[in-house]
């Protein structure tokens, strides 16, 4: 893992530069723009708050604001993996033709949602301070659960996109696989809600519900997040990383010959 | 460390699956995890890309590969780069690679020439801070004028391979790996490009070039080494390994064509005997009479690669040799690949036994370098009864050194000349 990231490291120049590319070609030629990247959440937020906050109406306060909060993030996780699968396979200018470390392309696309996130804070802050919800002292374990959280997607990003070279129907899998995951994580309800036994297990074998939860925490409901859970989250997904970068050197030898 | 690039014992192996690229699929691996079946290692249906190659590329030196397509040259060079690993022996590399695999590795179309050069630069080695440097040098070096900073989707594909190219060359390796990308562009950038590369060499850079080009082969490297079906045929001084080369690639040209029996009889149709060109290995007439087996030979026997100097002998088998008394005849057509005629010869035939053997003698060749193909008629009653044609089924070739052109006659050169002119 050490040398995985060191690679990482020392071409962070190529990382960024393809980053910033991948911002920039995003929405190049599109008439909003950059603006997509603020449009597309509030979008998908209004969808839920619509269903969830008046058609099927539920008593969580500010729902409209709760659900961005935990949206936000899920974003991130979901199409860093979703685009991630494929991001080696479809690479076969770059890896065929000149030497890199190719972690840097699974790298790059956590990176580019991360910027993304990061980016669309201060509208969740705005939106907050429409509801009257202002950011509290509690904001300051924010980059505890982010550090969580990427080392998280981006364990999951490397085994993904490492597999999908070989097995092609990852990819669509993946897709799938994201959409359960997203209604057992906690982003729309609280997880009060789930029957006590689920809710201990899933938050066990769900470290995205653990993340979620604590943004909640921290952006919503101004409390600390569950220190144990994030603590063991935290620790449980650096050995996922440590893993993942070993699927990822072991198959590394064939991304050229496969791609 | 004089040896810039070393390969010692280098094989590699692709399973075919991956060059048919059938995909395994999850369902297949877990079903083999199911039945605990290993993988098999090594299946028969694997392709030696190269089997046990060694050699080295010396410090300041310029290398030349040749070989046919698909005998191994690209993969050698994936190696010497690292974009793949060998299946076994080492590969050695000491110094600062930048490899022209394939120019614009990473453009964007959508992104202007500038931007392009920066992520391209990033991705070839280069820091960010060579590329600020540089990069005034590599847009005035492309040529590309105002065009830099428009999208690179707009660009024609010479001016796409100049901006990849000036990139490329600016990245100030200390070993250069091309493949084949010295032809692109016009007249007056190739030249430029060719002066690059002299700029590399007497910077005492080392380069490891493949090309078909065997003239720049010949002209600009110091080494040479021939690659056919993943091994390594021939090293060292470039006009040996080019001359081994095209001898070989002579003869097999010539094997390809000298199948006349496979040939396809087609039947006795109007053939317009000025008609084009006819493509390879055609062969028609009423068959009544037959020619066969066709045998060249030269100083050592059956050959099918002759110098300029050597006697040729040509012997023509035939059969059925029903012909009426002074109305037969066989009509030779020297001719070029190309189609162009460089002799046409006619013998009037007389009644003789059923088989036989036909012969055509030339003390000397006396031909220029290059691929003869040798067309036949065998006809009666003043070419209307058309009994045997062979078209572009006998083939040779001529390798001579120092002679080009279609003819080479005896000469002599006097006054001042050397002893060794030729």
């Amino acid at each position: 893992m050490i040398r995985n990231l060191q690679e990482l490291w020392q071409y962070r120049a190529l990382l960024w530069n393809l980053t910033q590319r991948e911002l920039k070609a995003r929405y190049r030629g599109s008439a909003l723009g950059f603006l997509w990247t603020f449009v597309n959440p509030l979008l998908l937020m209004a969808v839920y708050a619509l269903v969830f906050g008046i058609i099927q109406k539920n008593n969580i306060p500010f729902y409209t604001y709760f659900v961005f909060v935990g949206l936000l993030p899920w974003i991130w996780f979901s199409t860093s993996v979703g685009s991630g699968a494929s991001t080696i396979s479809d690479r076969r200018d770059l890896l065929t033709k000149v030497r890199f470390p190719a972690q840097v392309l699974p790298a790059t696309v956590v990176a580019t949602n991360l910027i993304n996130f990061l980016l669309s804070l201060p509208l969740m802050v705005a939106l907050g301070a429409v509801f009257g919800v202002w950011p509290s002292v509690y904001a300051l374990a924010f980059p505890l659960v982010l550090f969580a959280q990427l080392v998280f997607t981006l364990a999951v990003t490397f085994i993904v996109s490492a597999l999908n070279v070989r097995f092609r129907d990852l990819q669509h899998i993946v897709q799938n696989v994201l959409t359960l995951w997203f209604f057992v994580t906690p982003v729309l309800y609280i997880p009060n809600s789930v029957p006590e036994v689920a809710r201990r297990l899933y938050l066990i074998v769900n470290p995205m519900a653990v993340i979620i939860n604590s943004y909640h925490g921290i952006f919503y409901e101004h409390r600390w997040p569950h220190w144990r859970g994030l603590t063991f989250v935290t620790l449980a997904s650096l050995v996922l990383l440590a893993l993942a970068a070993r699927v990822f050197e072991d198959r590394r030898e064939e991304f050229a010959e496969l791609v | 460390m004089s040896d810039a690039i070393v390969l010692t014992h280098v094989s590699k192996t692709f399973r075919k699956s991956t060059i048919r690229r059938e995909y395994t699929t999850l369902k297949s691996e877990l079903v083999r995890w199911l039945r605990r079946q290993k993988r098999p290692e090594l299946p028969t249906s694997s392709i030696h890309a190269l089997r046990d190659v060694s050699l080295a590329v010396p410090r300041g030196k310029t290398f030349g590969l040749v070989g046919r397509n698909g005998s191994g040259k690209s993969t050698l060079l994936k190696l010497v780069t690292g974009i793949y690993g060998p299946t076994s022996g080492t590969v050695e590399v000491h110094g600062r690679i930048s490899a022209l695999l394939e120019l614009g590795a990473g453009f964007h179309p959508d992104f202007s020439g500038r931007e392009n050069i920066h992520v391209n630069g990033i991705i070839l080695g280069m820091s960010r801070k060579e590329i600020r440097a540089r990069a005034d040098e590599i847009i005035e070096f492309s040529e590309l004028g105002d065009f830099i900073d428009e999208p690179v989707r707009t660009y024609s594909s010479g001016m796409y391979a100049r901006l990849a190219f000036a990139v490329a060359t600016h990245v100030d390796p200390e070993i250069l790996i091309i493949d084949e990308i010295l032809s692109v562009g016009d007249e007056h950038f190739s030249r430029k490009s060719t002066a690059k590369m002299e700029e590399f060499r007497r910077a005492g850079k080392t380069i490891l070039l493949v090309t078909h080009d065997l003239g720049t082969l010949q002209r600009r490297c110091d080494l040479a080494a021939w690659l056919d079906a993943g091994e390594l045929k021939a090293s060292g001084d470039p006009v040996e390994v080019v001359n081994a080369y095209r001898n070989a690639v002579a003869e097999a040209e010539v094997a390809a064509v000298e199948h006349p029996a496979n040939a396809v009889r087609e039947p006795l149709a109007v053939q317009p005997r000025s008609g084009p060109p006819a493509e390879k290995g055609r062969r028609w007439g009423n068959f009544r009479s037959e020619l066969g087996p066709v045998v060249l030979r030269g100083t050592d026997g059956p050959q099918h690669v002759f110098k300029a100097d050597e006697p040729f002998r040509l012997e023509i088998g035939y059969e059925h040799f029903e012909l009426p008394a002074g109305a037969g005849s066989l009509e030779l057509t020297l001719r070029t690949e190309d189609g162009t005629t460089v002799w046409v010869t006619g013998v009037e035939l007389s009644e003789a036994e059923p088989r036989g053997t036909l012969s055509l003698e030339l003390p000397r060749l006396g031909l220029g370098d290059g691929n003869y193909l040798v067309d036949l008629l065998l006809s009666a009653e003043r070419g209307q009864d058309v009994r045997d044609v062979q078209r572009g089924l006998h083939g040779f070739a001529v390798r001579a050194k120092a002679q080009s052109g279609l003819i080479a006659p005896v000469h002599h050169w006097t006054g001042p000349v050397s002893e060794t002119a030729d």
